[in-house]
């Protein structure tokens, strides 16, 4: 389901580049973690995991991890927000079609981080400040979401992109009705003919399913075997409808 | 001994009452106990009564008062009367003395001795007498006995007593009280300067001398006006020698007033956060359930955000003085201090009306801190902490904490779903960022209302651009029909359950859609529900 096994460089041997790095490794990924910081990389080091250390400033060094080479995505996890700005401008100018994920210490630095150039900004202490507010007073929300979609098991959340030959080419997304079918709900549709970005499936316009498009679908594990395994391009006429 | 057998007999029935404790918990709730939700009105009423008659007592000066202003001051003395006799019987307990007494003689195997127990009970009543609160109550009391009429001055003692019940006043004078030994330096050397400059002032300016100061006690009044810089001008020195006595007087005048002025402005400024700290807990005295956020670092900020959006009362601790100044910016309620200090979180009312607590600072060490104190001051308190680390969840859960956060482990999955699937992290990051119109929201079903009994099929969800995730119901409930469905706590969650699935009241609706579509359908639920109880 997952495309597995891409070249992925953490920058920032901090807490939270760390816990990314165990994510991605659990996951599969090839990770190399580096940093510049000396008390940062031994202090990972000590924990198990391997930190390279290079300078940040020096685009060699960038180049020679991969940047620019065979690194599929860049994390630019540094505690400090400067640090993040200049590391994503040095890397977007070495490869500027590397997608860049990068951490924001506070509101302001958001929008300089897409400014120079990262693909996805994540704000840890916003996620973390509404998830306690979900606990204090949606608690049954966030219990749910605890236990399945952010919980080991039970409900996954996956994107299933739409090919040419499959059961969904060519149709409605209204009347596909997965939910009996599959019991699997579906959250969100990128439908290129309205752009290129995520669209709720709220959303009132009806949307045509064409090659490209792309899926977001809530469920639990045996609803998407069985979905993928219908998805499997079959000789026409044996369409599942 | 008949009389002390009796006395220790009825020393342990009052131990026993209950009535005799509520009674007496009921009489320090009144006047003494700070925390007590009547003391602001009974303090409001005496303030009042001290008012009124000091009114009268002036009013009184140039006009007749008829026979109800008699009435008025025997009520007024009666109830100063009781509320001395009040405060001097809660000030202890007169029966635990004699049990303690009673009890220690008995371990070392000696008779009781009631003058003994009679003795320390004199003792500790004496040190309320004496204590100066107590005194001015007295004085304020005296006067109405008419054959001293000539006491009749010390009834403006009762303007006095108005430092019992306001705050403001007694911070004043506790304010004076820590700078005493700055200001007896200074009365020390104004005193010496009076005594020089009265003195040489006699010498030189007496009538005999040919200057304008009959006696000692006119060169004493003289050099205080001078010294004050007040300098009225009715008496005024003629010689060279009184002028520059006048002059240097002057001079060191202004030194004394500066130097006063110093003392109290700092004394103030140091009691500033004191006094701020004591609006915050007196404000949070009126509020019920509210939550004390610790670390008002960027987590806090974002909690405090969505309490203040959704108007719920918080107050928030940090030790950083910027931090609080930008709470204190914000408007929001602020103390700066360790919130480790559990005499802090006592002040804020964490065991008593404090709702919950959020341990959100950077420090897992003070975060475990904070949750252990917080659950040994209240076994009830909602406790939400940080983990920095992940090592730290299983001891904030051991010290006490509901749920543990870590902010980190949130963003390594979110990251992780980035580089496999970056169209439903798309997903994922707008649901917990929780930014979007667009979310999760529970809808509960009233019991007896329209939906109640009815299946899934009957809702208008597609109309209203709703996605049911599922319903929550009791862990009871079948979910025959259900095809996956997940247990969680107290409730059971059945994923997407089909149209025929039947809702029950109290069961809650998960939908994902825009906040006002969910809004209306709340809206729908509650406008049908009024008409079927007008029907």
């Amino acid at each position: 389901m997952r495309k597995i096994c891409k070249r992925i460089v953490v920058v920032g041997a901090t807490p939270v580049g760390l816990e990314v790095a165990r994510q991605l490794t659990q996951r599969g990924q090839a990770v190399s973690i580096v940093d510049d910081h000396k008390a940062d990389v031994d202090k990972a080091h000590s924990q198990g995991f391997a930190v390279e250390q290079i300078n940040l400033q020096d685009d060699d060094e960038l180049r020679r991890v991969g940047i620019g080479d065979d690194a599929d995505v860049l994390f630019a996890l540094h505690n400090d927000d400067a640090s993040n700005v200049f590391l994503v401008i040095s890397a977007k100018a070495i490869a500027p079609e590397l997608p860049i994920v990068s951490i924001s210490g506070s509101r302001d630095t958001i929008e300089r981080l897409y400014a120079a150039g990262a693909t996805k900004v994540i704000d840890p202490y916003r996620i973390s400040g509404y998830k306690i507010y979900e606990l204090m007073h949606r608690s049954v929300i966030a219990e749910t979401m605890e236990r399945t979609v952010f919980g080991k098991v039970d409900l996954d959340i996956a994107e299933i992109h739409v090919e040419e030959g499959s059961f969904l080419h060519g149709r409605y997304l209204d009347e596909l009705s997965l939910d009996e079918r599959y019991n699997l709900i579906v959250l969100g549709v990128v439908d290129r003919n309205f752009g290129d970005h995520l669209i709720f499936a709220t959303d009132p316009r009806r949307h045509r399913m064409d090659k490209g498009d792309v899926l977001v679908i809530i469920g639990p594990e045996d609803a998407f075997a069985r979905f993928h395994h219908d998805l499997k391009p079959e000789p026409a006429g044996e369409d599942p409808v | 001994m008949a009389v002390s057998d009796f006395v220790i007999r009825l020393a342990y029935s009052l131990e026993e009452s209950g009535a005799y404790g509520r009674a007496k918990k009921a009489a320090y709730d009144l006047l003494e106990n700070p925390h007590a939700r009547i003391r602001p009105y009974f303090d409001i009423f005496m303030m009042l009564l001290v008012l009124s008659s000091v009114f009268f007592l002036l009013y009184s000066v140039k006009h007749h008062l008829g026979a109800w202003s008699g009435y008025f001051e025997d009520m007024v003395v009666t109830l100063f009367i009781l509320e001395y006799l009040g405060r001097m019987w809660v000030y202890d307990d007169v029966h635990r003395i004699v049990i303690d007494e009673y009890e220690k003689s008995d371990l070392i195997n000696e008779p009781f001795r009631l003058s003994r127990a009679l003795w320390t009970i004199f003792r500790s009543k004496w040190n309320y007498v004496s204590s100066p609160m107590a005194i001015i109550d007295l004085l304020a009391i005296l006067p109405s006995y008419r054959p001293l009429r000539i006491l009749r001055l010390f009834l403006l003692f009762r303007l006095f007593k108005l430092f019992r019940y306001a705050h403001s006043i007694q911070q004043f004078s506790s304010v004076l009280r820590e700078k005493r030994l700055e200001l007896f330096t200074l009365f020390s050397f104004l005193m010496f300067v009076l005594l020089v400059g009265s003195s040489a002032i006699y010498l030189f300016e007496s009538r005999e001398t040919g200057g304008d100061i009959d006696g000692f006690f006119e060169g004493i009044y003289w050099a205080l006006v001078t010294l004050s810089t007040v300098g009225y001008g009715d008496i005024t020195p003629h010689t060279v020698e009184g002028r520059l006595v006048t002059m240097v007087l002057i001079i060191s005048g202004l030194g004394v007033i500066s130097f006063f002025t110093s003392i109290i402005v700092s004394a103030f400024q140091e009691k500033m956060s004191e006094v701020r700290d004591r609006r915050v807990s007196l404000l949070l005295e009126k509020k019920k359930r509210y939550t004390v956020i610790c670390g008002f670092g960027r987590v806090g900020q974002v909690v405090a955000g969505y309490l203040a959006r959704d108007k719920l009362p918080f107050v928030i601790i940090d030790a950083d003085e910027d931090a609080v100044d930008l709470a204190r910016r914000e408007g929001y309620l602020a103390v700066q201090g360790k919130a480790e200090r559990i005499g802090l979180l006592q002040t804020l009312g964490v065991g008593r009306s404090a709702g919950k607590i959020l341990c959100l600072t950077g420090d897992d060490v003070v975060n475990v801190f904070v949750t252990l104190s917080a659950r040994q001051l209240d076994d009830k308190i909602e406790i939400i902490s940080r983990a920095n680390h992940h090592q730290t969840v299983n001891k904030l859960l051991h010290a006490g904490a509901n749920h543990a956060l870590e902010p980190f482990k949130i963003v390594g999955l979110i990251a992780g779903e980035y580089v496999g699937q970056p169209v439903a992290f798309e997903a994922i990051h707008g649901i917990v960022m929780g930014e979007d119109d667009i979310r999760l929201e529970t809808i509960h079903i009233p019991p007896r209302s329209w939906l109640d009994g009815k299946t899934i099929g009957d809702l208008p969800l597609k109309e209203m651009r709703l996605i049911l995730f599922g319903v929550i119901t009791t862990l009871d409930r079948s979910s025959d029909h259900v095809r996956s469905h997940f247990d969680l706590e107290e409730q059971r969650f059945q994923f997407n359950p089909g149209a025929d699935f039947v809702l029950l009241g109290d069961d809650m609706l998960l939908v994902f859609g825009h906040q006002y579509s969910v809004l209306r359908l709340k809206q729908k639920l509650k406008i049908r529900r009024w008409r079927r109880k007008d029907a």
